[in-house]
């Protein structure tokens, strides 16, 4: 056992068990799908309208290329996952083309990531100030706006489309930054909530546009050909002047196919799910890859397809170019009131969906980051913790800041954002795709699955597939760079200054890790291990666990050290590593889990257990969620009692509420066990976690009592017991609940809860008339509702919470 | 001019080749998704 005192190792450190394996809760690869989705679902709302304005009315059939080939690029992340768990860009590239590639494709995929905040909250904005205006034009058209009105604004009243798509997109990243520095989840439910919505949205859209394009007809696009692209000025970048454009015509198509191909972007998040999809890992991965293909293509191809077919050339790119979605809604058949409120739903699922891609984007920014930071490539100076809410609030800080920057440079101009953000998305993949092809000849560990096809000549691989969705990404992303001059230079700054703090932080780093790695080994003795078990922690059953955090918040470790004989119970003080949405999908050594910040926390912690001479067990556990880590490892740990601090987020309630619920998640056969929240002021709060005896109020036993000495009273059933009593009752509550009276109860639960009236138990129990029981009879129940599981230490007291 | 001329034809045949390449996996692919999609076994329905 790793102890405060003595060390089984023989020397005077202090043993710490690190667990390897993040703790995760798994989902399904419907709720993963709906997590991809919110990122790359929201490209529909914008890159129709970007690759349009860059290349003429064909711009749909390159959205569906994009679109198509996006199932391609899904099949390398399904390769790179099958070989690692944790298969992200930054895990890939390092291992196949080494630190510094690395450093560069996080340094590109950072790009992509903090563009996708801003892009995504303009376009939100774009179609709010959208529907504001077009809803004034049509009161006004109606007569509905007073002179006096127009005569204040000379003319009918408009809403600058820019300046409110900035004002709005600045308001949700600051919203989103405060829930970050918050430290929010990334909730699969949330998601899959959202993409419900899409989804009916998406088959309303779909529906009235194929009865519109019945009733009065439509054209396709103009192929993809020479003739057909009609570049913009923009559109050609450093080659505004040059004849090269014009005579090529296959360079057409890859500079067609290069401003389209931000409607893949989201595509990373497969392999940050990755690790949180439940078995079977690689067949449902597969279905996540498929759920996410195919309602992306039919999401953002058909509708860029859809738009141009159905809104007239003459307000497509004038009016609707930032919000093609609302343009559609507008030019179905059908009266106008109708197509102004699918048009505000339009909007209201926009909203949404790409509010969730700015959360997305500074999650997954915090995720990446952290991960680097956590590899030494970022100076730990970065990954301090919040003092009040633990999260890593400096690359939170950095990041919303950036996205600011964007957001005020671009000043709403969704089509420079939009082009800036494609260099991010093509190059993280080109990164990718190369490093895997590398991976073929050079990783020889175990990989479940290829990109098809596969030939072998002279016993030599040669991986077609992959080659080729890499020649098709590479040539586009050679292109884009003299056809994108704002995404390049923007792009090349960004990358180059990312790459240079990574590269001097990661030096520092290395002189201090060297230094503090010598100090560290002095003091504690680091074992690893892939996953918190009982005997790896050398701990008996039923022992206390001490979840801690701020070293200056030692209080409930006091609490248990005080009342816990250690020779009878042992105490295990565990710290979870939180690693961000994203962090997940890369694997972390046992230095990166066990940082300085941990090392101060525990010599805390160890020096609190020497001041009352108990022994006291270590470990860090890194988890996606603190309360799914403390219920697992209580768990793991056979754990009679955990024992914590107050948060200074939550009541004690939410507490025992958050982890109960991650216990529920835990599967079965699963333990439970009594958590104790010590308060600041020495009160404790007792809850039991999982299904156990409730705690009844004495009004309660009071009518139990009364109906059992009457019902003994009844010819048959003398030996009838309390618990028989209580069978029956929920035996009936359970039959009302699920048939008839389910409203009517919840009706009354519900009025009980918010007025904090008490069920009139008491007075039901003043009605039943109290008889004199046989004075031989006796009821033999000998479960005691409040028997406290060995283990629990004493001295609390118990609220009576449940 | 003429070595631009020469990389664009290059990056054309890059592409070209790649886009040739892409169908089959694309093919190869979604007869797989297909069998996958069928196959609803050990299907996670949470």
């Amino acid at each position: 056992m790793s102890s405060t005192s003595n060390s089984p190792t023989g020397n005077n450190r202090v043993r710490i068990v690190v667990a390897t394996s993040v703790m995760l809760t798994f989902i399904s690869y419907w709720r993963a799908a709906a997590v991809i989705l919110n990122d790359l679902g929201s490209s529909a709302f914008y890159a129709g309208g970007i690759a349009e304005q860059a290349i003429g009315k064909s711009a749909p059939w390159f959205v569906l290329g994009v679109m198509l080939f996006a199932f391609a690029v899904r099949a390398v992340y399904v390769e790179s996952c099958s070989m690692f768990v944790r298969g992200g860009v930054y895990r890939v590239v390092k291992e196949a083309l080494g630190g510094t590639l690395a450093k560069l494709s996080v340094s590109a995929l950072m790009f992509d990531y903090i563009l996708t905040g801003p892009v995504s909250g303009v376009s939100a904005g774009q179609y709010i100030a959208g529907l504001i205006n077009d809803t004034i034009s049509i009161a006004d058209a109606h007569g509905l706006i007073p002179s006096a009105v127009h005569h204040l604004f000379n003319g009918t009243l408009q809403v600058g489309v820019n300046a409110t798509a900035v004002v709005f997109a600045i308001a949700v990243t600051l919203y989103f930054w405060w829930q970050n520095i918050k430290g929010i989840e990334e909730s699969s439910e949330k998601a899959l909530w959202v993409m419900q919505i899409t989804t009916v949205m998406v088959v309303m859209l779909l529906g009235w546009s194929l009865f519109t394009l019945l009733k009065v007809g439509g054209h396709l696009p103009p192929f993809p050909t020479l003739a057909n692209i009609h570049y913009s000025e923009e559109s050609l970048g450093f080659w505004k002047h040059s004849k090269l454009p014009h005579m090529f015509g296959i360079l057409g198509l890859i500079i067609g196919f290069g401003h389209s191909v931000l409607a893949m972007s989201g595509e990373e998040s497969l392999a940050q799910v990755y690790r949180e999809l439940a078995h079977p890992k690689l067949k449902n991965l597969k279905r996540t890859a498929i759920v996410i293909g195919v309602y992306s293509f039919v999401f953002t191809g058909l509708v860029s397809l859809l738009a141009v077919m159905l809104i007239p050339d003459n307000v497509r790119m004038k009016v609707y170019s930032d919000n093609l979605i609302a343009g559609l809604a507008m030019n179905m058949v059908g009266p106008q009131v109708l197509r102004l409120a699918f048009r505000a739903f339009v909007v209201v699922v926009g909203f949404l969906i790409l509010s969730g891609a700015v959360n997305t984007a500074i999650v997954g920014s915090n995720g990446v980051l952290n991960r680097v930071s956590e590899d030494g490539v970022l100076a730990d100076w970065f990954r301090r913790p919040h003092k009040k809410y633990g999260t890593t609030y400096r690359i939170i800080n950095l990041i919303v800041g950036l996205q600011l920057f964007t957001i005020i440079v671009s000043w709403g101009n969704i089509y420079t954002l939009g082009e800036a953000y494609a260099f991010g998305v093509v190059w993280s993949f080109v990164f990718k795709t190369v490093s895997m092809l590398v991976l073929r000849y050079r990783y020889k560990g175990e990989r479940n699955w290829k990109v098809p096809p596969n030939f072998h000549i002279f016993g030599v691989e040669i991986p077609i597939g992959l080659a080729s969705v890499g020649m098709v990404l590479l040539s586009t992303a050679i292109v884009n760079l003299f056809t994108k001059s704002v995404a390049t230079v923007s792009g090349l700054i960004f990358s180059i200054v990312f790459f240079a703090i990574f590269t001097f932080s990661e030096k520092v780093n290395r002189r201090k890790h060297a230094h503090n790695a010598a100090q560290m080994k002095e003091q504690f003795q680091l074992q690893q291990a892939e996953s918190v078990e009982r005997e790896t922690v050398g701990i008996r059953a039923g022992n206390v666990l001490v979840p801690v955090r701020d070293y200056n918040t030692l209080n409930h470790l006091k609490w248990v050290l005080d009342r816990t004989d250690t020779h009878e119970h042992d105490v295990v003080v565990m710290t979870a590593r939180i690693s961000q949405f994203g962090s997940a999908a890369y694997g972390l050594s046992t230095e990166q889990i066990f940082s300085d910040y941990e090392q101060t926390l525990f010599t805390r912690a160890v020096s609190v257990a020497e001041s009352f001479g108990k022994r006291i067990s270590l470990l860090v556990v890194p988890a996606r969620d603190p309360w799914s880590a403390i219920a697992q490892t209580a768990h793991n740990l056979e754990s009679s009692t955990v024992v914590s601090g107050l948060s200074s987020k939550m009541t004690t309630a939410e507490q025992a509420f958050a982890l109960g619920s991650a216990w529920e998640a835990i599967p079965e056969p699963k333990r439970q066990f009594v958590l104790q929240i010590v308060q600041l002021d020495g009160i404790v709060d007792t809850f039991r976690i999982g299904p156990h005896t409730p705690t009844m109020k004495n009004e309660d036993v009071v009518l139990l009592h009364r109906l059992w000495l009457n019902l003994t009273r009844e010819p048959g059933l003398e030996n009838v017991h309390h618990h028989d009593i209580l069978t029956e009752a929920l035996t009936r509550f359970a039959h009302d609940y699920g048939a008839h009276d389910r409203e009517d109860i919840v009706k009354r639960l519900l009025s009980h809860s918010t007025d904090g009236d008490p069920l009139p138990v008491r007075r039901i129990a003043d009605q039943v008339d109290t008889v004199q029981p046989r004075p031989a009879r006796t009821d033999r129940d000998d479960s005691h509702p409040d028997a406290d599981p060995s283990g629990t230490p004493s001295g609390s007291k118990p609220t009576g919470s449940e | 001019m003429r070595i631009s001329v020469v990389l664009i034809k290059i990056l054309e045949y890059m592409f070209v080749a790649g886009w040739a390449g892409t169908v089959i996996v694309l093919l190869l692919t979604g007869w797989e998704d297909v069998g996958t999609l069928l196959d609803r076994k050990d299907e996670n329905s949470r």
